[in-house]
């Protein structure tokens, strides 16, 4: 207690103790708590020693503060005075209204016991009264009772007499509902009774149920009931103990069967999309096959429904049945996919699938036929995306072989211009249907391509990625560079028309430059979205590596051009010098043949070329010269040339040499092989340097005498105009057929050349000759 | 050859086709060159790099009479070689032997040890017995094929066995197989063709055009590299001869020759016609698994193979050889006469 009052000021404490120790029965209690940490001195304490408490005053304190002491005591102890009268008087004042309140309650119990006493008295009369009546009563009560008794006994007799009766009406009427609760509630009675009394009357009924349990089979079994009566049927045949598992096994078995009506036909498949155009003119006809799908689906599924109401435990057997449908439908699909379908019938097919599988799905949730059918569209969609592109290149590969470029005339005409025209738009226009095409698949709001619309995404750059990678193997494959691994034997290289290779570099730089470009953009617009999930390979679509393919691969292609285009010259050439006996060769009477060949070859090149490369940005400005002015700059270098040669001749063959020697340092190092550029010139230039190239290294196999050199001499010279007029690095040239020249005395035996107006003279009769067959040609072709 | 060639070099006086590596001097890494002129003396120059590996010492030279357009050096006695040689209308083979003590003479000539007469046409190459001791030797020319025994002792030369190509292959080259000793390949027109030397019959060819050199592999049997005119170098594996295994682009122009590595497999060497000398690892273990990977894959796991192009030529470059002594220096020489001795050293640790 004097720990909780602690916290209070002096005054309310003091109050406290003094009302306890007022009230307290033993004073000892709180005054020994006390005491323990208040000292002698606390005048409070009960071991409070006056006069011991005066004298330690009165030793320790001077006047002063004894006075003060005086009157600050004196002040305590009026205060406690007042405290205390306070005390009393509240005390006295609960005293006199405790009084107050016993007087009045003795006043008011006084006369009460009278009361109760006439109470009782009255409740033991109404007692004896009731016990009278009870016992009056008695006999007559039971007598009723019995006689109720006796009468339902009476009444259910009666109806199991009436039952064969009951039931035929019911039969009538066809309220097999009521026959059934009534028999079953006769049941009872007529399986204790029923060999003895009610012999008659049980098989009667019986008889009666039989019809019934038939009609019901019947009932069950009509498709032409509606669903709710043959559940009914069902249930009722249930509750007669007829076996009903036959009946279900029976039924799903027809269930099944309409399986096959629901299939949507690979051929049928398209005409159930076309359902917006057709639907008007067809409304004499039949239903429209898509709206005949619906309700068939529709009323498959209402048959599920029932017969998940009719059979509860069949549901694994529905759930079986629906998914097979499912699977069947995208086994379709998948067969129907293999051929061609735009994206619009793809998605119309899908969307008739969707709606099956959602109507299915409201039947038998627990199936998982959404589950199913998402992850069976995913493969089905893959597919889709993955045949779109092969389709895709297929187109290509079409386009590019369609054109039969073998033909002679093939040459001659734009056939190459308008199959890389062609190839170009192909692989645009197919690149922009496919972008249309999945456009129209992420559009797609059906349930299921919503949650794949990233996956669709990351399939369709990957589509992308693969499908460039596998054109440019195609291309490959194509140009007869790498052989497939299918048709080893079965094409030759010799098959493969060189201007069909040089479609495919330029195709690919084309692919390179635009459509990947193209490409890029459109997915970053589009189809983004898959990135996410295809994080940990990188992003699937990689165009810069595509580029860099394409781009390798137009080089790859573009020198196998000019390497199909040399190799034809280098057997020209092979032939040329591997037959005659140069080293007992004939004085030189006429340029010999194969350089016609050798020019109608660079010929066919410059026509091929400027069918499909661009120009250079150097154009040669002697193009527009005259033949005439070219041949008499040809002869004057000519005759400088054969100055050379005469100088050469006089001296030692071995200061010849040494001489080359000197003048190919001096020389500017001429870059032979340089990088060949998408220009006309630039392959026309590569050609021609690699074929003089080859050429040098034929003579440099040989050993000629005077007049096989002379013949080279010849020929070389006579090349040279019209080399320079195609060619544009006329220096090049000039090096190559100066070093053939070289090569050519280095292997001679007797190094004399020809005579300068000789070699004219017979180049312009060469000249002449083939201008005249030029005409020839020309008037032939006007004349045809 | 200025500026930053490794390369040491070395000048003929003329013109030259043919370098050889001396397989049976196995003091010294050495070569032998032979010139080609029409019309001044021609020379053989046997060379030896010093032991510093720094300089290219003429060691011997010899007079030879006609233009030389083959020399093979003998892989059992270090002063014996062959060379083909052509008088201008007419070819000869023959079997030549350095002089002993030919330092100690003023003007040394060569012993002639045999001469293989028993060609008419245009004779291509002189093949020895790939290695060992054995005196065995091949002679290819246009249309013929001759197996020889050389007899050193005896300085003569008989035909042991000889078989016909037909006029229409005119054969231009071949390789005898070190891991075969019966079967030759020869290159023609427009196939390489097979010889078992037993029966002397053709037993196999590779139908593709054009093929300047051949080569096999002396580490991996089966395996032989061709090197052709305009497609570049193509290996093949011997068993499944339809397809090539590999494919190198080769040359700007005309590959000429290909040489295998005696050494490290797989590293291969060209020489072409567009002055150049290119060093390619045909990497052997993934030549055979392309062909079960995917296009797509494999050209995009396919490294560049080619590790080097020496270009510090002037003219073509015909002869290419590996030295066997020490297998990382190949000796090259350009139409002008110019010897090039280079190590492919810093290159081996990438293989």
């Amino acid at each position: 207690m004097a720990a909780e009052a602690a916290p209070m000021d002096e005054k309310a404490k003091r109050m406290r103790d003094l009302l306890s120790s007022f009230y307290a029965p033993d004073p000892s209690i709180t005054t020994s708590n006390s005491s323990i940490n208040a000292s002698f001195d606390n005048i409070n304490s009960t071991s409070f020693d006056a006069d011991q408490y005066m004298d330690l005053m009165i030793k320790k304190s001077n006047l002063e503060v004894l006075l003060q002491r005086h009157v600050q005591m004196a002040a305590e102890i009026k205060n406690l005075d007042t405290d205390l009268q306070m005390l009393v008087y509240e005390n006295y004042n609960k005293f006199i209204s405790a009084t107050d309140t016993i007087k009045r309650m003795k006043s008011n119990i006084f006369g009460m016991e009278g009361n109760m006493d006439q109470l009782l008295q009255k409740i033991m009369s109404v007692q004896s009264r009731s016990d009278g009546v009870n016992t009056s009563l008695f006999e007559k009560r039971e007598h009723i009772e019995k006689l109720h008794r006796t009468r339902n006994l009476l009444r259910k007799v009666q109806f199991i007499y009436d039952l064969p009766a009951r039931l035929q009406k019911c039969i009538k009427s066809e309220a097999y509902g009521d026959a059934v609760r009534f028999y079953t509630g006769a049941m009872p009675i007529l399986k204790v009774y029923g060999d003895t009394s009610f012999q008659d009357c049980r098989r009667a009924s019986e008889e009666a149920i039989e019809i019934i349990i038939k009609n019901l089979q019947t009932k069950l079994f009509s498709d032409s009931e509606s669903i709710q009566a043959r559940a009914e049927a069902a249930v009722l045949l249930k509750q007669l103990d007829v076996p009903v598992d036959s009946l279900k096994a029976k039924l799903l078995e027809k269930l099944e069967q309409s399986l096959d009506g629901l299939q949507i036909k690979p051929e049928e498949a398209s005409k159930l999309v076309e359902h917006d155009d057709s639907s008007n003119d067809t409304e004499s006809n039949d239903q429209h096959p898509a709206k005949i799908h619906e309700d068939a689906v529709r009323g498959f599924s209402e048959a599920m429904r029932a017969y998940r109401e009719i059979f509860p435990d069949s549901e694994e057997r529905l759930f079986k049945l629906a998914r097979a449908l499912t699977a069947m439908h995208f086994e379709n699909m998948e067969l129907y996919i293999r051929k061609r379908v735009s994206a619009a019938d793809f998605l119309g097919i899908f969307r008739i699938i969707w709606e099956d599988v959602v109507l299915m799905d409201e039947v038998l949730p627990e199936a998982a036929l959404s589950d199913l059918s998402a992850e069976a569209a995913q493969v089905t969609l893959k597919q889709f995306v993955a045949r779109t592109f092969s389709h895709l290149q297929q187109d290509i590969s079409d386009t590019l072989l369609k054109f039969d470029i073998n033909q002679k005339e093939a040459v001659e005409g734009e056939v190459l211009k308008v199959i890389l025209e062609a190839s170009q738009k192909a692989v645009l226009q197919g690149t922009t249907n496919i972008f249309q095409d999945f456009r129209q698949l992420l559009d797609e709001n059906a349930g299921i391509f919503i949650k794949m619309r990233d996956l669709i995404s990351g399939w369709i750059q990957k589509g992308f990625q693969d499908f460039f990678r596998s054109l440019e193997a195609q291309f490959l494959v194509l140009s007869g560079k790498t052989s497939s691994s299918n048709d080893i034997e079965g094409k030759s290289s010799d098959k493969i028309h060189a201007g069909l290779i040089l479609v495919l570099a330029q195709l690919s730089v084309f692919i390179e430059q635009k459509v990947i470009p193209r490409v890029t953009e459109e997915i970053a617009a589009s189809f983004s979205g898959g990135n996410s999930q295809a994080f940990e390979n990188g992003p699937a679509f990689i165009p810069g590596e595509l580029c860099r393919v394409f781009h390798a691969a137009s080089e790859k292609l573009l020198q196998h051009y000019i390497d199909t285009r040399t190799q034809k010259v280098s057997v020209l050439l092979r032939k040329r010098f591997k037959t005659p006996n140069w080293v007992k060769h004939k004085e030189p009477r006429e340029v010999h043949m194969y350089v016609d060949m050798f020019l109608h070859e660079l010929e066919e090149v410059g026509k091929e070329v400027k069918q499909v490369l661009p120009q250079g940005t150097f154009r040669k400005h002697k193009r527009t010269d005259s033949n005439g002015s070219n041949t008499t700059t040809s002869s004057r270098s000519n005759t400088l040339h054969s100055d050379k040669m005469t100088r050469s001749n006089s001296q030692r063959a071995r200061s010849q040499l040494f001489e080359t020697h000197l003048a190919k340092l001096f020389k500017q190092k001429v870059e032979i092989f340089t990088k060949v550029e998408f220009t006309q010139e630039s392959v026309v230039t590569t050609t021609v340097k690699l074929c003089l190239k080859s050429l040098q290294e034929y003579v440099r196999l040989q050993t000629f005498n005077r007049s096989g050199f002379q013949q080279i001499q010849l020929d070389i010279q006579f090349l040279k105009a019209p080399l320079k007029e195609t060619v544009e690095d006329e220096a090049a040239i000039d090096f190559l057929l100066d070093e053939v020249i070289v090569a050519a005395s280095e292997r001679c035996l007797d190094v004399i050349p020809l005579e300068p107006p000789i070699l004219d003279k017979l180049i312009q009769a060469k000249l002449a000759k083939s201008k005249e067959h030029n005409n020839n040609n020309n008037n032939n072709t006007v004349s045809s | 050859m200025q500026g930053g060639s490794s390369g040491i070099g070395y000048g003929l006086k003329y013109q030259a086709r043919c370098i050889s590596d001396v397989k049976a001097d196995t003091d010294y890494t050495s070569f032998l060159t032979g010139t080609l002129s029409l019309k001044e003396e021609n020379e053989v120059h046997l060379l030896r790099l010093s032991s510093g590996g720094s300089e290219l010492i003429c060691e011997g030279l010899f007079s030879h009479p006609n233009e030389i357009w083959d020399l093979a050096s003998c892989p059992f006695d270090q002063r014996i070689f062959s060379t083909v040689f052509s008088t201008g209308e007419s070819f000869g083979a023959a079997i030549w032997q350095i002089p002993e003590l030919y330092g100690q003479l003023n003007s040394p000539q060569l012993e002639r040890v045999a001469s293989l007469d028993a060609h008419v046409g245009k004779i291509n190459c002189v093949l020895w017995w790939p290695s060992g001791r054995c005196d065995k030797l091949i002679s290819i020319d246009e249309q013929n094929l001759f197996l020889w025994s050389l007899d050193c002792s005896k300085k003569s030369a008989e035909v042991l066995s000889k078989d016909s190509a037909g006029m229409l292959h005119s054969l231009s080259g071949g390789a005898w197989d070190p891991h075969d000793v019966n079967a030759v390949a020869a290159t023609g027109e427009s196939s390489v063709q097979f010889w078992d030397l037993r029966t002397m019959k053709k037993v196999n060819s590779i139908e593709h055009a054009h093929v300047r050199g051949v080569d096999y592999n002396p580490k991996r049997e089966h395996i032989l590299v061709t090197a052709e005119d305009e497609s570049g170098i193509h290996v093949w594996d011997l068993r499944k001869a339809k397809v090539p295994v590999q494919e190198l682009p080769g040359h700007t122009h005309w590959t000429w020759a290909v040489k295998c590595n005696p050494e490290y497999d797989g590293l291969i060497l060209s020489a072409g016609t567009d002055s150049a000398v290119n060093l390619w690892f045909a990497s052997a273990s993934s030549s055979d698994d392309k062909t079960s990977e995917s296009p797509v894959e494999s050209t995009r796991q396919r490294v560049n193979p080619l590790l080097n192009s020496y270009t510090d030529y002037e003219d073509s470059v015909y002869g290419l050889a590996w030295s066997s002594r020490e297998p990382w220096v190949f000796a090259s020489l350009s139409y002008d006469g110019r010897v090039v001795i280079e190590s492919v050293k810093p290159f081996l640790p990438r293989i």
